[in-house]
């Protein structure tokens, strides 16, 4: 076990606890379309965010015994388990971000720090940092297509990858999980920005929005 | 040399204006000069003509591998100002700026020098601090300065988005009245002219392709004409600096970066002044044509391509819809690109070089254009007495390595 | 416009995806203390700046942000090669004659400052 200063982020105590986009949603709204919306933005608030970062075989293998899947080696690889809940990102060769159901990623982390010992490694909680929104529908490419300078053809980006890019002048990890499905990670600062964003942009799609 | 004037024209109107004399000859290179000067843009020639009218060097040589004015002379966005914070560097451009302010006169040719003011915008706490701080040592030099808050800056710009709704909303800005524009030109010609009817050769289409160096001294230049000879060689190449310097064999502080300007469709008159935003990061002003004329930021990497990049465009455009939201859908005509030598502290050099009888005159960044009549007297001063003018002395490339930098980095503005 | 080959996230990007840091291979001197004042202000401010094959650094500033070299023409602005940090380039001046498009460049009118 590491001597590093842990503490779970999420406590019994009655504090109310806020997604980036609460703001927002206040602010801006969160439009709601009837059958004919061609795009749905959906936020994934409160997940577990963790960044790992140490040398790949050594973090393979404690993430493969805690977690039950392996890390992506592979640059801008995308992995899951089986109930598509949890996932480990590439994003940089020494860098992985992991995503988990909210309240999983304090005991996460402590597992892996165990396993890990005295391996040269770091993990950083960043789950207040940002926040995940999901698109689907049939404009969803199409609105990822003017907003992104990334190549989202399908012969670019096929499901499972994930990239670190431009997002309309911000930066956003853009990731795709499934056929129908595409993946925003944005930061807290740039959120309102960003949401704001698409909902301009997809005004044309008939956007519909679930907080 | 033919005098302009107002009679002037009208005489050769009669003559249906068939009889106006070249401005200047297209004489063949001699053997041997007292002086060369290596670049035909706006510095190189205002050196030439200094050094012939005012310090009576008249075997003088301008060699330029393209044609006249045809680097960053004629890619500049004409801005004229003086408002810089060092002493050093206010004297050396405030140098400039009284020449400027006689300049057509002098050269009987009109550059179309135009003082209508430079605002400097402050959009955060920090920039308004600096702009007083600037403004008061400008004034300690003797250069006119003003600070004004949001609503003086409202006043003189009526079309500028000065709301709270900005993304950077406008605090105040610096003002100086003697500053403005000129036509670049008009510069160069001008210049061109003088220099040639006191004597100097300019020499077009010829490129420097060496120097001729003898135990550290140089004796004369190669060039793609034949050799030509002199004890005093001038480097003013601006973006091509480096690449003489490494034919005299010794490296400069300098890197060349690609920056751009723009110029729209020509409108009627609508902004009567020059605006520069540092922090928004842009500067805009209209040309007596009508056009808007636009730059913003260098590249971030080095290039002699003349063009830059995309992103750069589209950033610089930005800064002035932000700033301006009535130019929203004006349309760009041209858009271009020069070849910028800067510097670590975003000043000049000036400077001998270790090769005795070698100057250099580089390094001016994206600001040399309102430098050019300062710049050409003081070098001017310095190859002809072999001593650095007093104004150029601390613009020494040897100040990199003594530490005494003269750092302008606020004052150069925009970009460096 | 550039569109860059990371070699760490083994493919080509968009240039607004990266930014460039200056000259490439410059070593800090190893005992700061012991340098003339020559030798310092060499090391910090002296820089190569050559019309042609230029070594140089580069950020994935938004991706992977791993710093990383590029081998590129300053005048046709081509990208000859890019490579990890530590590594050496295999295209130099000395290996590499004007490139075509370069040459192509420089004889066209204008492009000559």
């Amino acid at each position: 076990m590491s001597n590093a200063a842990t503490f779970d982020t999420r406590t019994d105590t009655a504090i109310p606890v806020e997604s980036p986009l609460a703001y927002s949603y206040r602010h801006s709204g969160a439009p709601r379309a009837g059958s004919s919306s061609r795009l749905q933005l959906r936020e994934r608030a409160m997940l577990g965010h963790l960044i790992l970062r140490g040398g790949a075989i050594v973090l393979d293998e404690a993430v493969r015994d805690v977690l039950g899947i392996s890390l992506p080696g592979q640059p801008q690889a995308l992995v899951q388990d089986a109930s598509g809940e949890r996932s480990i990102q590439w994003l940089s060769p020494d860098e992985w971000l992991v995503i988990v159901p909210g309240g999983e990623e304090f005991p996460l982390e402590t597992q892996l720090r165990e396993r890990l010992g005295d391996a040269h490694f770091a993990i950083s909680d960043v789950s207040g940092g940002q926040t995940l929104l999901e698109l689907s529908g049939e404009a969803a490419r199409e609105l990822l297509m003017k907003t992104v300078v990334y190549d989202v053809h399908p012969s670019n980006f096929p499901v499972g990858k994930g990239v670190t890019t431009v997002f309309a002048k911000a930066t956003t990890i853009l990731r795709r999980p499934s056929e129908e499905r595409w993946e925003l990670v944005v930061r807290r600062s740039f959120a309102d920005y960003c949401y704001r964003w698409l909902l301009d942009a997809a005004a044309e799609y008939d956007v519909n929005v679930q907080p | 040399m033919q005098r302009y004037s107002g009679f002037g024209l009208v005489k050769h109107a009669l003559s249906h204006h068939e009889n106006w004399e070249r401005q200047w000859r297209n004489p063949t290179p001699k053997k041997q000069y007292d002086v060369i000067i290596v670049g035909g843009g706006g510095h190189g020639l205002a050196t030439a003509y200094y050094l012939a009218k005012e310090f009576g060097v008249k075997n003088v040589a301008v060699i330029e591998k393209g044609w006249l004015g045809g680097g960053n002379t004629a890619r500049n966005t004409t801005i004229v100002r003086s408002n810089y914070l060092w002493d050093e560097a206010a004297a050396l451009y405030e140098h400039a700026m009284k020449l400027w302010e006689g300049l057509s006169q002098d050269l009987n040719y009109n550059v179309m020098f135009s003082q209508r003011g430079v605002l400097n915008l402050g959009h955060t706490l920090q920039d308004m601090r600096d702009i007083q701080r600037r403004v008061n040592a400008n004034r300690l030099n003797g250069i006119d300065g003003e600070v004004l808050d949001a609503k003086g800056v409202q006043e003189l710009v009526p079309i500028m988005d000065c709301s709270k709704n900005a993304r950077y909303p406008v605090m105040g800005a610096s003002w100086q009245p003697r500053a403005g524009v000129a036509r670049h030109d008009a510069v160069a010609w001008g210049y061109a002219r003088g220099a040639d009817a006191h004597g100097v050769d300019i020499l077009q289409q010829t490129e420097v392709t060496g120097f001729k160096i003898r135990d550290g001294q140089i004796y004369g230049v190669h060039t793609n004409r034949g050799d030509i000879e002199a004890k005093t060689v001038g480097c003013v190449a601006a973006g091509n600096s480096s690449v003489l310097a490494k034919m005299g064999g010794f490296n400069l502080p300098l890197e060349s970066h690609p920056l751009q300007a723009l110029v729209s469709e020509p409108i009627k008159p609508i902004l009567d002044t020059v605006v520069m935003s540092n922090h928004v990061h842009g500067y805009i002003s209209q040309s007596d044509k009508g056009d808007l004329v636009i730059g913003a930021g260098i590249d971030g990497y080095n290039g002699y391509g003349q063009r830059g990049s995309y992103p750069t465009v589209e950033h610089t455009l930005q800064a002035i819809v932000e700033m301006f939201p009535i130019f929203s859908r004006v349309r760009m005509n041209r858009q271009w690109g020069g070849i910028v030598d800067t510097c670590p502290d975003a000043c000049p050099i000036i400077s001998k070089t270790p090769v005795k009888g070698l100057y250099f005159n580089c390094g001016w960044g994206t600001g040399g254009f309102k430098a050019t009549p300062g710049s050409g007297h003081v070098f001017a001063a310095s190859l002809a007495k072999g001593e650095m003018h007093p104004i150029a002395e601390p613009f020494s490339m040897f100040r990199f390595h003594s530490g005494a930098l003269i750092d302008e980095h606020g004052a150069a503005g925009v970009a460096h | 416009m550039f569109y860059i080959y990371c070699p760490y996230c083994g493919e080509h990007r968009e240039e607004e995806e990266f930014h460039p840091k200056g000259q490439a291979h410059i070593e800090r001197p190893k005992e700061p203390e012991a340098c003339s004042d020559e030798e310092w202000g060499d090391y910090l401010f002296f820089r190569d700046n050559p019309r042609g094959v230029h070594h140089e650094m580069w950020v994935h500033a938004v991706g992977c942000r791993k710093f990383f070299n590029v081998t590129r023409h300053t005048v046709s602005y081509e990208i000859l090669e890019t490579y990890k940090m530590g590594e050496q380039p295999s295209i130099t001046a000395d290996s590499q004659g004007p490139s075509r498009e370069a040459a192509a460049v420089s004889q066209k009118e204008g492009v000559r400052a």
